[in-house]
């Protein structure tokens, strides 16, 4: 049984990096990558406290959330695509038309 | 079935005629005038069969009542009062519609013109029936609406527009305060009641409003550290009203202006309908005026100093409907003054007074019709341009003759011989000498004497400027149809014979009209509650009292003979801009420079601009405040809005982590 304490050590260390990713990237699919690597720690999170606490209701939520982040993704992608027949670039600094 | 059950068609029959006349009017011949004729026709027929009936015996009036909604009731009340009401306004207004035939036939809108007078004449009647003060004030308003759109009947003549807003707004005044009136009063007879109203009792009505006024009387208002009765604010309220719509001083400016309607309008306004519902509303509350402290006094003297006042404007009026609109001004004065008396003569000054307001009817309308007919001949209302008419139209001179000498009061005073006019208005005089003797107070009584000298003088100027003498202008001109000239002689042979054939017993049957078997009140012991000393009289007056109505009107007549017939003095030069007295009169007192242009214009209108011009000021800048913080606001917040998704991911990122100190903190606290 390895302890709870180092599945929340990975998802710590996923979420951190997927944060940076985030942070730092300029490219339109690198942080729609990033997005995907916190979402996925916070699921592992789910799974990890729900097989500790013996109740399935956890691992259901991480189904749900993978959905979900399916569903994002997908539209992310789309919106990406726009971008590009637009603008030739995905760059997110290039797309600041709504700022005043 | 009784005649009596018959007594609500009297006001409906008018009110169908108006429904019909206004849809189908257009598609027959002269406006479907035929419809409101035979309307009106049947309502007079039943008036008059009503009233021989009552005429038979007096106590037993007709009285018709059904809930309409709450502690209100829609009825009909025939008592003498009303009943002689009605029948002089259904016969005045089915002679004046009519001679309308004859007088609208060039007109482009007969049938609007019928239509509205039906409506007009439809709303006096239903006034005149009320049992009950709600609904009377229902056709008290509708009264005004129709006097509205009949004297802005050429609503293209923009002083005709003018002149229709003004008598609506004048008489307006008057309204609001009436509804006060009846508002008070329902307050006070939902106190006397403690809330709790008897099903079937209807309170507006007026048995119940007479059978509670020691009650209302017993209610004091505190007003600048005066105890006033209730019973008096509520009666002189309506007495407001009464002033508005029966041209009393200061509210009378909009009678004169009412002439730019067409002049059968003018006549259905001055002696059939409108102006005689203020008289009829004072003479159908009576009983609380006589228990009200003072307002009697208030209605005398204010009634006396009306028919002086307008008499005095009328002598020097140019336009012929202006001196008889002054002259209606003044005789309402009379009437007035006639119930105003009643302080000293009781009950019986309701006959006297509403004896004055048939009689005039008569005339008035006789004089308005003739004028009209004049008018419809010859193209022109100015007395300069006319003279010598009588030649060219025998029929109508003569019958506006006689409407003047009945005007001016002519007969042998002690007999029954004598013009309608001065068996009407003699008793006026009379009675407010022994008001006068009785109470001290003289001046109602000289201000009657001297009005009635004004009146005589007036109306003869106006008979020599119009019908004798040579032609001032080339004016043409012919005698008016049959249509036109039958009602005049019908008018004429009332103005001549009614007051003689029916004074005694009108007197005897307006005495019944406070005791039968709808109400029965002691109008004595009212007078008592009222503060007034009732006078014992008949026959004391001193023998120059007596005749004083007839010397004072036979020296009218001369002085206008002398100037205006004769010309032993030359009008031109006291007719001058030189002669501030001639100024004074001819400018009405500078009535229009005071009310209109300083009241109204300076005063009430420049004070609101004024007002709602700081108000506006003071919400602009709020508004203007407002939406300038907003914009600096906004200007300063929308730095943060970088447009960088990396600098937003940051500030949430930095957010949470604060946002997990807070808790932290917040858990070590607690």
């Amino acid at each position: 049984m390895i302890p709870v304490e180092l599945y929340i050590g990975l998802a710590v260390i996923i979420f951190t990096i997927g944060l940076y990713g985030f942070m730092t990237q300029r490219s339109g699919i690198r942080m729609l990558m990033s997005v995907e690597l916190m979402l996925n720690s916070a699921n592992l999170n789910l799974v990890a406290f729900s097989s500790y606490n013996a109740d399935l209701t956890g691992q259901v939520f991480a189904l749900y959330s993978i959905a979900l982040a399916a569903c994002e993704a997908a539209i992310g992608f789309a919106i990406l695509m726009a971008i590009f027949r637009m603008k030739d670039t995905i760059n997110l600094d290039s797309f600041n038309v709504l700022r005043w | 079935m009784a005649i009596g059950d018959f007594a609500f068609l009297i006001p409906l029959l008018p009110a169908l005629a108006f429904v019909l006349t206004f849809f189908l009017g257009k598609k027959l011949p002269n406006g479907g005038a035929i419809i409101p004729i035979a309307a009106i026709a049947t309502s007079f027929v039943i008036s008059l069969l009503i009233t021989l009936n009552l005429l038979q015996n007096p106590e037993e009036v007709i009285t018709q009542s059904y809930s309409w909604f709450a502690l209100f009731n829609v009825g009909v009340l025939v008592d003498p009062l009303a009943a002689v009401m009605l029948t002089m306004v259904t016969f005045v207004s089915l002679l004046i519609h009519i001679y309308s035939v004859g007088y609208m036939s060039h007109d482009a809108a007969p049938s609007r013109y019928f239509a509205e007078t039906a409506l007009f004449t439809a709303s006096m009647l239903s006034l005149i029936l009320s049992d009950n003060i709600l609904q009377l004030f229902v056709s008290w308003e509708l009264v005004g609406l129709c006097s509205y759109l009949l004297i802005g009947f050429w609503y293209q003549k923009p002083s005709a527009a003018t002149a229709a807003k003004k008598a609506f707004l004048t008489t307006r005044i008057g309204d609001v305060m009436f509804l006060a009136g009846i508002v008070l009063l329902f307050a006070d007879l939902f106190t006397i009641f403690n809330g709790t109203i008897p099903a079937g009792t209807y309170i507006l009505r007026f048995d119940e409003i007479f059978a509670h006024i020691p009650e209302i009387a017993a209610i004091n208002a505190n007003i600048f550290g005066m105890e006033v009765s209730h019973i008096t604010i509520i009666t002189l309220l309506f007495f407001g009203g009464a002033v508005g719509k029966s041209g009393q001083f200061p509210l009378h400016v909009w009678l004169p202006d009412a002439m730019e309607g067409p002049t059968t309008v003018s006549a259905l306004i001055h002696a059939a309908t409108m102006v005689t519902a203020g008289v009829y509303l004072v003479a159908r509350t009576f009983p609380m005026f006589i228990a009200a402290p003072d307002s009697l006094l208030v209605v005398a003297y204010l009634g006396a100093f009306t028919a002086i006042f307008a008499a005095t404007m009328g002598i020097v009026m140019n336009d012929l409907k202006r001196v008889l609109a002054y002259s209606t001004i003044s005789q309402l004065g009379y009437m007035m003054l006639g119930l105003g008396v009643g302080a000293a003569i009781g009950a019986e000054a309701v006959g006297v007074s509403l004896f004055h307001l048939i009689n005039h009817a008569f005339f008035k309308a006789l004089l308005f019709l003739c004028a009209g007919s004049v008018i419809h001949a010859v193209g022109t209302h100015d007395m300069r341009q006319l003279g010598g008419v009588a030649k060219v139209m025998p029929i109508t001179a003569l019958t506006m003759i006689i409407a003047a000498f009945s005007l001016a009061g002519f007969g042998i005073p002690g007999t029954s011989i004598g013009f309608s006019g001065f068996m009407s208005k003699d008793p006026i005089i009379e009675s407010a000498y022994l008001f006068a003797e009785s109470s001290g107070m003289w001046l109602p009584y000289l201000f009657s004497i001297v009005a009635a000298l004004l009146t005589s003088l007036y109306i003869f100027r106006l008979i020599f400027m119009t019908f004798f003498g040579k032609p001032r202008t080339d004016y043409g001109g012919h005698e008016s149809p049959a249509s036109m000239t039958i009602p005049l002689s019908i008018l004429a042979l009332f103005a001549l014979v009614f007051g003689a054939l029916t004074r005694t017993s009108f007197y005897h049957f307006l005495e019944e009209t406070f005791t039968n078997n709808f109400v029965n009140m002691d109008i004595p012991a009212l007078a008592e509650m009222g503060g007034y000393h009732l006078a014992s009289h008949a026959g004391h007056e001193p023998l120059l009292i007596l005749w004083m109505p007839l010397i004072v009107a036979v020296a009218g007549l001369l002085i206008a003979y002398l100037v205006y017939g004769l010309k032993i003095v030359n009008m031109d030069n006291l007719v001058s801009r030189n002669n501030p007295v001639y100024k004074l009169l001819y400018n009405r007192y500078y009535q229009n420079e005071i009310f209109t242009d300083f009241f109204s214009v300076k005063v009430i209108y420049e004070g609101f601009a004024f007002a709602s011009r700081s108000v506006e000021r003071g919400f602009d800048w709020l508004v203007n405040w407002i939406s300038d913080i907003t914009i600096e606001t906004g200007e300063s917040v929308r730095q943060f809005q970088t447009g960088v998704i990396q600098t937003y991911a940051t500030t949430v990122v930095a957010g949470v982590g604060l946002l997990i100190i807070l808790i932290r903190v917040i858990m070590e606290v607690i």
